[in-house]
Formats: structure tokens, C-alpha cells, sequence
């Protein structure tokens, strides 16, 4: 089990996402977007060990706030859902210490495998 | 063109005084006629006829002398116009090669070519309908090439908007599935058909955005030294399950001791999976279907071939252009995207390979992949180097 922090702008998918990853024995904490995670992630009183990122959300994205945290010093592992099959801009993403892309749609059982590989 | 004008006169002259001799005898014979002098009107006449002999031998002697001086003339006229012609051919020839030249460099698709306008006024106005119809390619060719982007970009765009919508429909989908137990027998099979529906969807837009990116030149292939025994295996382990379930006998032959390729194994295994999956589907149930790597000269050669139905000729020409597929018959049945060949030409394209097709009817079809091997070299393989599975 994993405590996981979960953003995404879209309610389907949120709910989407929750309810798969509660059903595998997850702790799910949702936010709608980049700002949601920093302050979530500032008000956590045990770490999230696991954070899953839409990478494109309105007023700030999940790849704009992943580099807020790393920033600040945290070093939680991040997987990024992204729409784009190719990946993210290897160049800019780079030093954000993004651990995998994850496409949409979403293939679960491999989503599951590397969250237990990251916890 | 002196003589001729001398020519000209002088037989102007001629006419004259034999009009003039003509009528002094026409007068003498009415004389005569008229029985005025008879002797005198006779020697009138012989003398008229003779001063005639005397002028016509003179004209004809003018005349020799006429046309000498026009051939002279002519030869004159001649090696100046000859003169002439070369000045004016130096002067065009060169206007007219850069003509020849900038033609073939705008045939050959350099649009930025022009030539120099200048020289003679006729390559002048060449040269600039020339330029203009350059000109006009260039600006033709920049909106067409925008049109494609904007065309691309839609593409892009369009299967990336379409990706949350299909992540939730896949989703809950798969999640009413999780849940088998709590649907009677015929919603589970209505929630299967939604969930073929969305994968099939989801290889579309896959498909569509790998088109749209190849034709933008945005297809990229990340490659690393790979070993093609364990791409072909792979790719068959992947499609294992489909032959079996369709009765269908997989060999593998694999040459030992190949070189290694420079690969995106993701890509190459996307195309060795898209030809297994078309023998797969267009072959009937307990046909035969034969996996093979080799090496041919400096490549590595990877061949799908089967022993079913073959494909008619004249779709074997069209084969990798997209959307091309079997009948309507044979497509509704199979499914598929009718993109996947073209994307593997493109795919392996990108790999500095080349891929094709053979096909007699009734005896079955053929695919080869070839891309180049390593210089490095062989390295042993650890791999059985032939394996049977039905």
C-alpha cells in the first residue's frame, strides 16, 4: 500500500484513478491541480510516497510544480500522466526526477507495477 | 545588295528600250503595209532587228555580270549574317544554359533558384517570366507546405484531445468488467463490446498520431545496439497466444551468431508485431506461418511469411500506402486500422531499412525487413536457433 498523491484537472479521471488505485489498497489523496500538489505536499504530515501528476492542468501545471518541489528540496518518486504518447521534452524535463511517463488511456496493471516498484 | 539594285535597273533599262525598238518596228510595218517606202521601211527593220541583236547581247552579258556580283554578294551578305549569328548566339547561349540549368534545379524541387535578367531583350523577358514563374511555385509551395502543418498540427492536436475522453470510457469500462460478478451474463458481453470498440479506437488515434508525426518529420526513433534474435523473439512471444487461438503453426528460425542492429526496439518489435498480426488475421485457421532472421550481405533480414490466401496483385502494389486493405468482406472481419503497414514502412525507413512484399495467390505472402547491421561485431547468440510452436 501506498500513500499516493493524485492530480488531475478532469473530475472522470480523477475519479477514474481513485477508484483503481483504492481498489488495489492504495491511500489516495486527490487535488485539481499544480497548486493543490504544492500545498498539499506542504501540508502533509506524513510524506506521500508516490506522486502522480497530470502533466497538463489549467493555472499550474503538474511538470511546473513537480520543479516548486524538487526546488524545494522534496524528492518524492513522480510518475507523469501525459496524453502525449512520446513522452515529455527530454530537455526540459530533465533534473525533475520523473521516474516514468504515463499514457492515456492508461494501462493499470502497468501503472500498478510501477508504483510497487517505486514504494 | 548593291548589284541587285544594279541588276534591277539595268533590267528596267532592257524593257524600255525594247518597248521603245518595238514600237519603231510596229510603225515601220505599218508603213510597209501601207505601201509608203517599201526599201527604206526593210532597212528600217533589219536595222531594228539587228540594234535588238546588239542590245540583248549586251543585256545578257550585263546580266552574267549581275549575278557575279550578287553571289559575291550574297557570300558577303552571308559571312556577315554568319558573323552576325555567332555574335548573336555567343550572346543567348549563356542566358539560355542558365535557362536549361535553373529549369532542372526548379524540377528537382530547389524553388529559390532565379536566373540573372539581362542581355538580349527576347532571354531577357525569358529570364524574367522565368523568375516570375519561379516566384510563383515558391509562394504556391509556401502555402501548401503551411496547409500540411496546419494539417499536421489539427492531427496532433485532435488525437491528443481525444485521449481523455477515450481514458475514461476505457476506464470505467474495464472497471464495470472488475466487477463481472455483479452483471448478468449479457452486460458483461455489452461492456466487452464498448471496451473492443475503445482499444480499436485507441490503435486508430495511435496510429493516426504516428502518421501525423511521420509526415511532419516528427516521427523520432530512439535507437540503441540491439540484438535481432531477441526482437523477433519477443515479437512472437507478444503474438504467441493469437496463433495458437486461431490453430496456427509459428516456426521460428533464427541464424546464430548474428551483428547487432541499431534499433528502437519499441518500433521494430511494433512492426515485426504488425506483420504477425496481419498473417495472424488474414490467414485462415491451421494456416502456417514462418518466422525468420538472417543475415543478407551487410543487413539483418527479418521475414514473416505464411502459407495462406496471398494478396491479389494489384493490391500488392498499393500494400503499404494507407488505408489500403483487403475487401470490404475481409476488412469488416479482421478489423485493424488499414495504417499499420504504412507506418511499419515508415518506421523501419527510419531505421535506414527498407521493407516489401511478395505474394503468389493461393500459395501466400511474403514480408522482409531489412535493416542494417552493426559494424560491431557478431556476437555469439545465445539463443536456440530454431524453435517450433503450434
Amino acid at each position: 500500500m501506498a500513500r499516493v498523491l493524485l492530480a488531475d484537472d478532469s473530475e472522470t479521471i480523477l475519479l477514474l484513478l481513485r477508484t483503481r488505485l483504492e481498489m488495489e489498497g492504495h491511500d489516495v489523496e486527490t487535488v485539481v491541480d499544480g497548486q493543490g500538489v504544492v500545498d498539499a505536499v506542504r501540508a502533509a504530515t506524513a510524506p506521500h510516497d508516490v506522486l502522480l501528476l497530470d502533466a497538463m492542468m489549467p493555472r499550474k501545471s503538474g511538470i511546473d510544480a513537480l520543479r516548486e518541489l524538487r526546488a524545494a528540496g522534496v524528492d518524492t518518486p513522480a510518475l507523469i500522466v501525459s496524453a502525449h504518447t512520446d513522452g515529455g521534452d527530454g530537455e526540459e524535463h530533465e533534473g525533475l526526477g520523473i521516474a516514468a511517463y504515463v499514457t492515456k488511456p492508461i494501462d493499470f496493471p502497468q501503472l500498478f507495477t510501477l508504483i510497487a516498484e517505486l514504494t | 545588295m548593291i548589284g541587285v539594285a544594279r541588276f534591277l535597273q539595268q533590267r528596267q533599262d532592257f524593257e524600255d528600250a525594247t518597248a521603245r525598238s518595238y514600237q519603231r518596228e510596229i510603225a515601220a510595218r505599218t508603213r510597209l503595209a501601207q505601201g509608203v517606202h517599201p526599201a527604206a521601211a526593210r532597212t528600217a527593220i533589219l536595222s531594228q532587228q539587228r540594234s535588238r541583236q546588239v542590245l540583248r547581247d549586251e543585256i545578257s552579258s550585263q546580266t552574267r555580270d549581275t549575278a557575279l556580283l550578287v553571289g559575291a554578294g550574297l557570300i558577303a551578305g552571308l559571312t556577315g549574317a554568319a558573323l552576325l549569328f555567332t555574335g548573336l548566339i555567343s550572346s543567348m547561349r549563356r542566358p539560355l544554359e542558365d535557362l536549361v540549368d535553373a529549369s532542372g534545379r526548379l524540377a528537382g524541387g530547389d524553388l529559390d533558384v532565379r536566373v540573372k535578367v539581362g542581355g538580349l531583350s527576347e532571354t531577357a523577358t525569358l529570364g524574367s517570366a522565368f523568375n516570375e514563374m519561379a516566384e510563383e511555385l515558391q509562394r504556391r509551395a509556401g502555402e501548401r507546405d503551411q496547409l500540411e502543418r496546419m494539417k499536421d498540427e489539427f492531427v496532433l492536436t485532435a488525437s491528443h484531445e481525444l485521449r481523455s475522453p477515450l481514458t475514461s470510457v476505457q476506464g470505467f469500462a474495464e472497471l464495470l468488467l472488475l466487477q463481472r460478478e455483479k452483471l448478468d451474463p449479457e452486460q458483461a458481453e455489452t461492456v466487452e463490446v464498448i471496451l473492443d470498440n475503445t482499444r480499436h479506437l485507441v490503435r486508430l488515434l495511435n496510429d493516426l498520431l504516428d502518421l501525423a508525426r511521420s509526415d511532419a518529420g516528427r516521427l523520432t526513433i530512439k535507437t540503441a545496439a540491439s540484438e535481432p534474435a531477441t526482437l523477433v523473439e519477443d515479437a512472437v512471444r507478444t503474438m504467441r497466444g493469437q496463433f495458437e487461438a486461431r490453430g496456427q503453426r509459428l516456426g521460428l528460425e533464427i541464424e546464430p551468431g548474428m551483428p547487432t542492429i541499431e534499433a528502437d526496439r519499441d518500433r521494430i518489435r511494433q512492426v515485426l508485431v504488425n506483420l504477425l498480426t496481419n498473417a495472424n488475421d488474414y490467414c485462415p485457421e491451421g494456416a502456417g506461418i514462418e518466422v525468420k532472421a538472417r543475415r543478407v550481405d551487410a543487413d539483418i533480414e527479418m521475414v514473416v511469411s505464411d502459407d495462406g490466401p496471398g494478396i491479389p496483385e494489384e493490391q500488392l502494389a498499393h500494400i503499404f500506402e494507407r488505408f489500403s486493405r483487403g475487401d470490404a468482406g475481409e476488412t469488416q472481419r479482421v478489423g485493424g486500422t488499414g495504417l499499420g503497414l504504412a507506418i511499419s514502412k515508415s518506421l523501419v525507413e527510419l531505421h535506414g531499412g527498407a521493407i516489401e512484399a511478395e505474394s503468389t495467390r493461393g500459395e501466400g505472402s511474403t514480408f522482409r525487413v531489412r535493416l542494417p547491421a552493426s559494424a560491431s561485431p557478431a556476437t555469439p547468440a545465445s539463443h536456440p536457433t530454431a524453435t517450433e510452436a503450434s
